[in-house]
Order: structure tokens, then C-alpha cells, then sequence
């Protein structure tokens, strides 16, 4: 085998006049096991630097980094919420009173939304009482009719039995 | 952002020379490149853009790390003297020389060795990355190559 080109490309590449491709010739050339004894110095150069090449960092490097990052990611909205809360403060104005009126808001909010609650509970309430309460004074004033009916049937009864007695009375009282 | 990690990681060992360092620093580097993400649009090439950042974070590594490169220098020497001693030595030890001897380079070649030769980068690339213009950048490689060079045609020969 002529070796005259990997020669050429060889003088060339210590003067740094080779392109990559020819330089990728090289280093396939010098990858093979088998080298010409004249050359076999310059395929350790090329053995290393092909060892040189496989230096690489594993998956739990990636791991660690999306760690970092994400950790950064959660860091900077944080202190952005803390920068915002300390501004917030001096605008409420009037000192620890306001503070205190925004920190109570919620339970105004709640004890807003139970009273609403009660006073929509209760008018329904009294609606529904409204329509069963007409039934009762029906009824009530059918009591009062029959009541009388009662009392006009056994009213005369009574004086029946009052007049009876009373006619007995007379009677023994003529006797 | 991911995709990058393995590129910068290997500019990052070069610099450094030590592999938790390197990964350090590409952990540092694509935080950096995150935070900076809303000016994504207005960088040209965000790989030149994050290889830029891990350079100079490996750098800052690899200088407070200290006299890294003179160690190193000392140690070759030491094993140099010992293999010379033995005739031969095999293709492994070999390799770990050739390693050291890249490793030995001035920051600037290894970086330009790794972003040429590994990474397959223009020279034109490398000069945005390492704010160096092309002619720069090809006089760095031709020197890292050429005593690259040497070294391995000596280590060749004398079996140094």
C-alpha cells in the first residue's frame, strides 16, 4: 500500500494546512490497528486524542443541573414576592391598623357571605310559611262556621232542657 | 444546553487536568449561561458564547489550583528518566506519555488542540472562542503540533 498521501496530509497537518475533512482522513487512517512502523509514532497522538474525545458527563450530571436550574427558577419569583409584599406595606398607609384590616379581610368576606346566606334562607322560609299559612286560616275559618253550628245545635238543646226545667220548676212551683 | 456539556466539559479538562474541576466547571458554566438567557438572541453563537464562559471558569480553577503545569512537568521528567532506563515499554505507557506531553502544553495550544482536533472547529471558530484572530490561532496550533511532534518522533527513537 502507498502511503505517500497519508504522508503529504500528515507534513501538511504539522503546518496546519489541512482542512477538517483531511484531518478526518487522518485520524480514520490512524484508527486502524495495522500503521506503517515509520508512522506508528504520530498514531499515538491520534490514539489519544481519540481517547480525548469520548470525555463525557453522565446522566446524573443532567440530573444535578436541572436540579440547579430549577431551583434557581423557584428562587427568583419568591424574591419577587417578597420585594412586592415589602412595598405593599408602606402604601397601605396608616401604620399597623390597615395591616391588620387586609389581613382580617378574609373573615369579613366570610362572615359576609354566611349573613347573605341566612337572609336568602330565611326569605325563602318566609315564603314558604306564606304559602302553608292561607291553609290554616281556611281551616281556622271553617272551625269558627262549624263552631256556631254547633253551638246554634246545641244551644237550643240546652234551653230546651233550660225551659224544661224551668217549665218543671213552674209546675211544681204552681203544684 | 445540555447537548453542550460534553464539549465543554472536555475544553474544561484540558484546562484544568482534573475531572471534578472540569465538571465543576461546566456546572458553573451553563448556570451562568441560564441566568443569561434572556440575552440569548442577541449572541450570535451561544456554543462560542458558553465555551468562551467555560474557558475562563476553568482557567480561574486551574489558577487557583496552582503550579498545576510545573508539577506536571516535574513528574515527566522523573518517568521519562525511568523508561529510559528500560528499552522498551508498551503501547499503554505509550499512550500515557503522549497524554502527558499534551497535557505539558501551554494552555492556549490545548485549548486549540482540543477545539481543532477533537471538537472539529474552523479556525475562525476557535478565534471567537478564545478572542484570538485565525492567524493567532494557527501559529498556536502549529506549535502545539510541531512539539507534539518531536516529542513522539523522540520518544520513537531513543525511547525517551
Amino acid at each position: 500500500m502507498d502511503y505517500k498521501y497519508i504522508e503529504q496530509l500528515l507534513e501538511r497537518y504539522w503546518a496546519c494546512e489541512t482542512s477538517l475533512q483531511e484531518e478526518q482522513i487522518l485520524r480514520t487512517f490512524f484508527q486502524q490497528e495495522e500503521v506503517p512502523a515509520h508512522l506508528i509514532a504520530y498514531k499515538y497522538i491520534f490514539d489519544v486524542q481519540q481517547e480525548q474525545a469520548k470525555g463525557t458527563l453522565g446522566e446524573d450530571f443532567d440530573a444535578k443541573m436541572m436540579e440547579l436550574i430549577s431551583e434557581q427558577g423557584e428562587v427568583l419569583p419568591s424574591e419577587g414576592v417578597e420585594s412586592r409584599m415589602v412595598k405593599a406595606l408602606p402604601l397601605g398607609g396608616a401604620g399597623k391598623g390597615t395591616v391588620w384590616r387586609l389581613r382580617l379581610r378574609p373573615f369579613y368576606q366570610a362572615a359576609g357571605l354566611v349573613a347573605l346566606i341566612l337572609t336568602i334562607g330565611m326569605a325563602a322560609q318566609r315564603s314558604f310559611d306564606e304559602e302553608v299559612q292561607p291553609q290554616h286560616t281556611q281551616y281556622a275559618q271553617t272551625d269558627t262556621v262549624e263552631c256556631p253550628a254547633d253551638e246554634f245545635v246545641t244551644m237550643p238543646q240546652q234551653q230546651e232542657a233550660a225551659l224544661t226545667s224551668e217549665k218543671v220548676d213552674s209546675i211544681s212551683l204552681t203544684r | 444546553m445540555l447537548p453542550l456539556k460534553n464539549r465543554l466539559y472536555r475544553l474544561a479538562l484540558r484546562i484544568t487536568l482534573n475531572p471534578a474541576e472540569a465538571e465543576d466547571a461546566v456546572q458553573d458554566t451553563l448556570i451562568r449561561v441560564w441566568e443569561h438567557r434572556e440575552e440569548w438572541e442577541q449572541i450570535d453563537s451561544i456554543e462560542a458564547y458558553a465555551h468562551t464562559i467555560c474557558r475562563n471558569i476553568a482557567l480561574d480553577m486551574a489558577g487557583k489550583a496552582g503550579r498545576g503545569n510545573v508539577q506536571l512537568n516535574e513528574e515527566i521528567r522523573v518517568k521519562n528518566s525511568q523508561f529510559s532506563i528500560e528499552e522498551k515499554f508498551d503501547q499503554k505507557e505509550r499512550l500515557s506519555l503522549v497524554r502527558k506531553i499534551m497535557d505539558t502544553l501551554p494552555e492556549v495550544q490545548r485549548s486549540i488542540m482540543e477545539l481543532r482536533d477533537i471538537e472539529g472547529k474552523t479556525y475562525q471558530e476557535i478565534g471567537n472562542i478564545l478572542k484570538l484572530t485565525e492567524s493567532q490561532v494557527k501559529v498556536y496550533l502549529h506549535r502545539a503540533r510541531t512539539s507534539i511532534r518531536q516529542r513522539a518522533e523522540e520518544i520513537e527513537k531513543y525511547g525517551l
